[in-house]
């Protein structure tokens, strides 16, 4: 199998990062070397307290927010679930609700749901040129406009988004914001303080270099959304109603906490780096693929210009999905191909054919780069010309 | 040849199930021109070691590199039950060099009526 001997590229880090920094193997390792410490769950003492050192950190992170407003959840489709389903829960009848069409499954999904349960009308803003403009955001507001759930950087087309302004007219209308940061937490500075928002969710295994199946959100007012999960929280178990504190509001059960050792270390390897090295590093890879990408005729670039390390592109006469598969099986080079759950981005740049996605990190090295644009210049050469009978 | 397993499988965006296949054997051209009885294959010989594409409409196809161990196969879910094993069929008796097609195009002739009857009712 001397095609599995090859060295991995790996350029789906908008699915999931890897590889990991060497701290966060080093804390998951620790984390379960001794006794987990949760506060009230255990009279242990030695362990170290992963959840407020991660609470502490991403606070840090995203612009000194209060960190008990830090909501740790499975990953940020489960924190928009909770967000989303706990705002409604507070609104009496039906009301108006926006998302965008650069959006998510994780997004569109519940708010389709609410929809089809006559809890929310949904009106779906279009975009142009990988942006959701706030006149358009503005020409979609009505009277009874509730809530507005968008994306804060494409998964596909890694453009990011006019949030400020966004939020900004939203809040003159008194419209709940809930922002998506899937994508953007440890690639762009967020600065939660000043941003006119009012959640906004992130997940734990991206641009955070955590692992899977830790996220989370922060709420700016805990009131202004209903907990809509109970159980046990390690405080105030005399009680038979669930904690309204924060974070226990929404913070249910044992915690995950070799996960949030890990997002933890992750965090602080982010803060080591500093956001601005992140970026520079990422931009200048970024502007290297495309110019080698622009090279060959034959491949067609759905994002020139991306704000985040993302490339979306198709390669003609070649299907999406066989592209990547001679990515990964012919030159070992990983890539994400079909509709990245974010099926209406596709109708709008590929007809809802999917495309290629290529998604670098920290970790990914130039000659990396180049090899991966080799490679694909190479299938796409091959493509212009060569498909024919064996 | 013969297929030692499935390592991944998946519903794919347009409908069809993939599943990846590891066999005991590379695949070679000469297995990619075997299934040419059977379908249409595209080539780009280009690209890694040789990329093959073959394509069984209504089917499924197959994909994969000369030198390599696995091959993706993408049945048209619909009649999965029924091509499935022709699948392995196909690949059991593959041999380098000549090999008798008489069986499995008896075997293929078969599960064609019984695909077109489901999917078209004729």
């Amino acid at each position: 199998m001397a095609i599995d001997q090859k060295p991995l590229i790996y350029l789906n880090n908008a699915a999931t990062s890897w590889p990991k920094p060497p701290g966060v193997l080093a804390a998951i390792e620790k984390s379960l070397s001794l006794p987990v410490f949760g506060s009230g769950r255990t009279t242990g003492t030695q362990g170290e307290d992963y959840i407020t050192k991660a609470r502490e950190g991403l606070s840090s992170l995203l612009g000194g927010v209060p960190p008990e407003h830090l909501v740790f959840t499975h990953n940020a489709t489960d924190s928009l679930n909770i967000l989303i389903s706990g705002f409604l829960a507070g609104i009496k009848g039906e009301c108006h609700a926006l998302t965008t069409a650069l959006d998510h499954n994780s997004v569109l999904r519940p708010l389709n749901e609410y929809g089809q349960q006559h809890r929310i009308r949904l009106d779906i803003i279009p975009f142009k040129d990988c942006s959701v403009s706030p006149d358009a955001v503005e020409a979609s507001i009505r009277h009874d406009t509730r809530l507005m759930v968008m994306t804060h950087g494409s998964n596909v087309l890694g453009s990011v988004q006019d949030i400020k302004a966004i939020g900004d007219l939203l809040h003159d209308h008194g419209i709940y914001f809930i922002v998506d940061g899937a994508q953007t937490a440890g690639h762009i500075p967020v600065d939660l303080e000043s941003l006119p928002i009012d959640a906004f969710v992130f997940t734990g295994h991206k641009g955070l270099l955590g692992v899977p199946g830790t996220g989370g959100f922060y709420i700016r007012d805990p009131e202004a959304v209903a907990p809509v999960r109970f159980g046990g929280t390690g405080t105030d178990s005399f009680s038979l109603l669930h904690p309204r504190g924060m974070p226990e509001r929404f913070e249910i059960g044992t915690h995950n906490y070799p996960g949030l050792a890990a997002l933890a270390a992750g965090v602080e390897f982010i803060e080591e780096k500093g956001i601005p090295s992140i970026m520079e590093k990422a931009e200048k890879q970024t502007a290297f693929l495309i110019r080698e990408l622009e090279k060959e005729k034959n491949i067609t670039i759905y994002n020139e210009h991306p704000d985040l390390p993302i490339i979306a592109f198709n390669i003609r006469g070649l299907q999406n999905d066989d592209v990547g598969f001679m990515l990964a099986r012919g030159y070992h080079i990983i890539a994400r191909t079909g509709l990245h759950c974010a099926p209406l981005v596709h109708d709008a740049i590929d007809g809802g054919e999917g495309c290629v996605r290529i998604s670098h990190s920290w970790f990914t090295t130039d000659e990396e780069c180049r090899i991966a644009a080799d490679a694909i210049r190479r299938i796409a050469g091959n493509a212009d010309s060569a498909v024919g009978q064996a | 040849m013969r297929i030692l397993r499935s390592v991944r499988h998946k519903l794919c965006a347009d409908g069809s199930f993939m599943k990846e296949f590891l066999l005991d054997a590379p695949v070679t051209e000469g297995f990619f021109a075997y299934l040419g009885n059977f379908g249409q294959v595209e080539s780009l010989p280009g690209v890694g070691e040789g990329f093959y594409r073959f394509e069984k409409p209504d089917w499924f196809s197959i994909k994969g590199f000369s030198g390599d161990t696995t091959v993706e196969v993408r049945f048209k879910k619909e009649v999965m039950d029924l091509t499935i094993d022709f699948v392995y069929f196909l690949v059991s008796s593959f041999q380098e060099g000549t090999v008798d097609l008489s069986g499995l195009k008896k075997r293929e002739q078969v599960i064609e009526e019984r695909v077109r009857k489901h999917l078209y009712g004729a």
